[in-house]
């Protein structure tokens, strides 16, 4: 056994002296299988305690110790999961649409123009970027929850309301989504705009007709990784809101809310279903759209 | 004819709108459009730090109905290195008897170690896939994955990875001699499962934006290398590495701002008591509402990640500019 297992690493060696890409292919092989295991693994986890009954999960192999397929439908008697993810997903598309709208007039602008103050103003959004979310939170939740004084009258009380969570969140996004625009608007060519203004289109006119049309790729690249940010959120989603699903509470308390609440036995198949589901909408996203995000993520990290 | 001269109603407005835009200076026009962001950013963004920093200058209110207190100066911030506000917090901010259990160390060493991990595995695997394979759709869907995953169920995944009572990954770990039985007790124990949650979910993005820069590298310089009769070694040290070291700066920079405000993870995987991080520390002072000493740390939370990008870019400024 030994001895044929040295002649097999022999013969390995041999060949990768003689021929060295060998070497580099089953590198290849080796390191990416472990590095697929290593990412998809809990997900797996997430389905063998999903499906294992809770009274036998203890001290567990890496199978299912049983077939309970329908906890899927118990995690939905047991917490209200499909009103948190609603609630997400309208926040989400809430700051989604401000974003969009506010971010492609400042990426136009930053994109197109050359103009006294460039610098300094996108300087200043990039370091907003640089601040933790924790240096907001306090007098953004006394604003929000109408503890302030504006102009002698005291701010609206938003707590449990999807502004609540919206509003700081847009001020996270933003930057982001401001340098991977401006990218996008620099990438169109100078030209069309001009023929257009040459033919005696309006300002507005050249920007509706000529540039919108040619940024929608851009724009719905901002779109989906602004959804996916505020989806994914905890910070605010968690502080901003009191973890009922009925004020507007995100898929954030009905996950950690399990932990939270839990009594005697703690459920841990409910927990892992829980997650599955929550996670179903962000990886159907990802299918679909895996371009816009990549192209996305590497513009604007490598921007900023 | 009346109709030309005269447009609809309703167009009017439009007309007035798009006659007033025309008539401005390309300055005016570009502040016209950045007003709007900056209105919104002025009282989601600058006015919250200016009002965060101001609040940091006065003492909590232990008493009063009104959560602020007597105005300090820079009381707080000595008092937090001192230990004098200790009292009030669950885990010290800075203490060099107990280093892993106070927040500023904690938080530090996290970021340092996940961030060093992330890194170089990233770049391994960014240069094992930098060639065409088969299925390489499939594997980028499998990059993104982990990034896309919401922080909650995250931080639930590996909770329940390494949940004593679940066992399995605890086991293994216990195992190898790594941690106790019931890691989620201790702190050294749940910052290392912290680390490898972290490295899970961050350095497949680390790939992506490394593979990014390996693939704007001119190929034609890989064959003028080889051509030259560089070795594979060398056409990495002298031609994939000094044009990829941007990306990688910018990478890193990026990566390391975000884990000095790691928080989510640590509330649902171990709880906040068992790792302190810094975001943490303000949000448990803020939920107790000691609002000056939780605006203190967040203040100089920021502060360390604004002089931790300074001397970032200082020091790379010839790669990112």
């Amino acid at each position: 056994m030994l001895s044929t297992l040295n002649k097999w690493f022999e013969r390995f060696a041999e060949t990768s002296f003689t021929n060295p890409e060998r070497i580099y292919r089953s590198l290849f092989y080796f390191g990416t299988t472990i590095f697929v295991l290593f990412t998809l693994f809990p997900f797996y986890w997430l389905f063998v305690l999903a499906v294992t009954p809770n009274e036998l999960i203890s001290n567990m192999g890496p199978f299912p110790k049983g077939f309970n397929p329908s906890i899927f439908v118990t995690v939905f008697e047991q917490l209200p999961i499909h009103v948190y993810i609603f609630n997400s997903i309208v926040i989400a598309l809430m700051v989604t649409f401000a974003v969009i709208t506010l971010g492609s007039l400042a990426g136009y602008a930053f994109g197109r123009y050359d103009f006294k103050g460039r610098q300094p103003l996108m300087l200043t959004i990039l370091v907003i970027s640089y601040f933790p979310p924790a240096a907001f939170l306090l007098p953004l939740y006394r604003l929000l929850t109408g503890n302030l004084e504006l102009l002698g009258m005291a701010t609206p009380d938003l707590y449990n309301t999807p502004w609540a969570v919206a509003f700081p969140l847009s001020a996270l996004a933003l930057p982001f989504s401001i340098f991977v625009l401006t990218t996008f608007y620099q990438q169109i060519p100078d030209g069309l705009e001009d023929a257009a203004r040459v033919e005696g289109t309006t300002r507005l006119g050249a920007l509706y007709r000529v540039i919108m049309p040619l940024s929608l790729p851009g724009i719905t690249t901002v779109g989906v990784l602004t959804f996916i940010i505020v989806y994914n959120e905890f910070f605010f989603s968690f502080l901003m809101t009191d973890g009922s699903a009925e004020n507007w509470s995100p898929l954030v308390w009905g996950i950690a809310g399990i932990i939270f609440e839990q009594q005697y036995t703690t459920p841990y198949n409910l927990m892992a279903a829980a997650s599955i589901i929550g996670v179903i909408p962000i990886a159907i996203l990802v299918l679909i759209a895996q371009d816009k995000i990549v192209s996305g993520l590497t513009a604007g990290a490598l921007k900023e | 004819m009346p109709e030309h001269s005269s447009p609809p109603l309703w167009e009017r407005p439009i007309r007035f709108v798009t006659f007033r835009v025309e008539q401005l200076s390309d300055t005016q026009f570009v502040y016209l459009l950045l007003s709007p962001v900056f209105l919104l950013l002025s009282i989601i963004a600058f006015w919250p730090i200016v009002s965060t920093f101001e609040m940091s200058l006065y003492a909590d209110s232990l008493t009063d109905p009104s959560p602020i207190g007597d105005f300090v100066g820079f009381a707080n911030y000595v008092d937090l290195f001192t230990g004098d506000l200790n009292a009030l917090m669950p885990r010290p901010f800075f203490s060099l008897e107990n280093p892993l259990q106070s927040a500023l160390i904690v938080t530090l060493v996290f970021t340092v170690v996940s961030v060093t991990i992330e890194t170089l595995i990233g770049f391994g695997q960014a240069l094992i896939l930098n060639e065409e394979f088969r299925g390489r759709k499939w594997f980028r869907v499998i990059l993104i994955l982990p990034w896309a995953v919401p922080i909650v169920i995250f931080g639930m995944m590996f909770f329940l990875l390494f949940n004593s009572t679940v066992g399995f990954g605890s086991e293994i770990l216990h195992g190898l001699g790594l941690i106790s039985t019931t890691p989620f007790n201790s702190t050294q124990d749940s910052l290392l499962l912290l680390i490898i949650a972290d490295v899970w979910k961050t350095t497949p993005f680390m790939v992506l934006l490394i593979l990014a820069g390996l693939q704007s590298v001119d190929r034609d310089l890989y064959k003028v290398a080889k051509v030259a009769g560089a070795s594979r070694w060398q056409r990495f040290r002298y031609v994939t590495l000094p044009l990829v070291k941007p990306i990688l700066a910018v990478a890193v920079l990026f990566r390391a701002i975000q884990a000095m405000r790691v928080y989510g993870v640590i509330e649902v995987m171990a709880g906040c008591n068992t790792v302190p991080s810094l975001s943490c520390m303000v949000v448990g002072s803020f939920q107790s509402r000691y609002y000056g000493t939780a605006s203190t740390i967040a203040f100089i939370t920021a502060a360390i990640i604004g002089v931790m990008a300074l001397i970032y870019i200082w020091k790379f400024r010839e790669e990112i500019a």
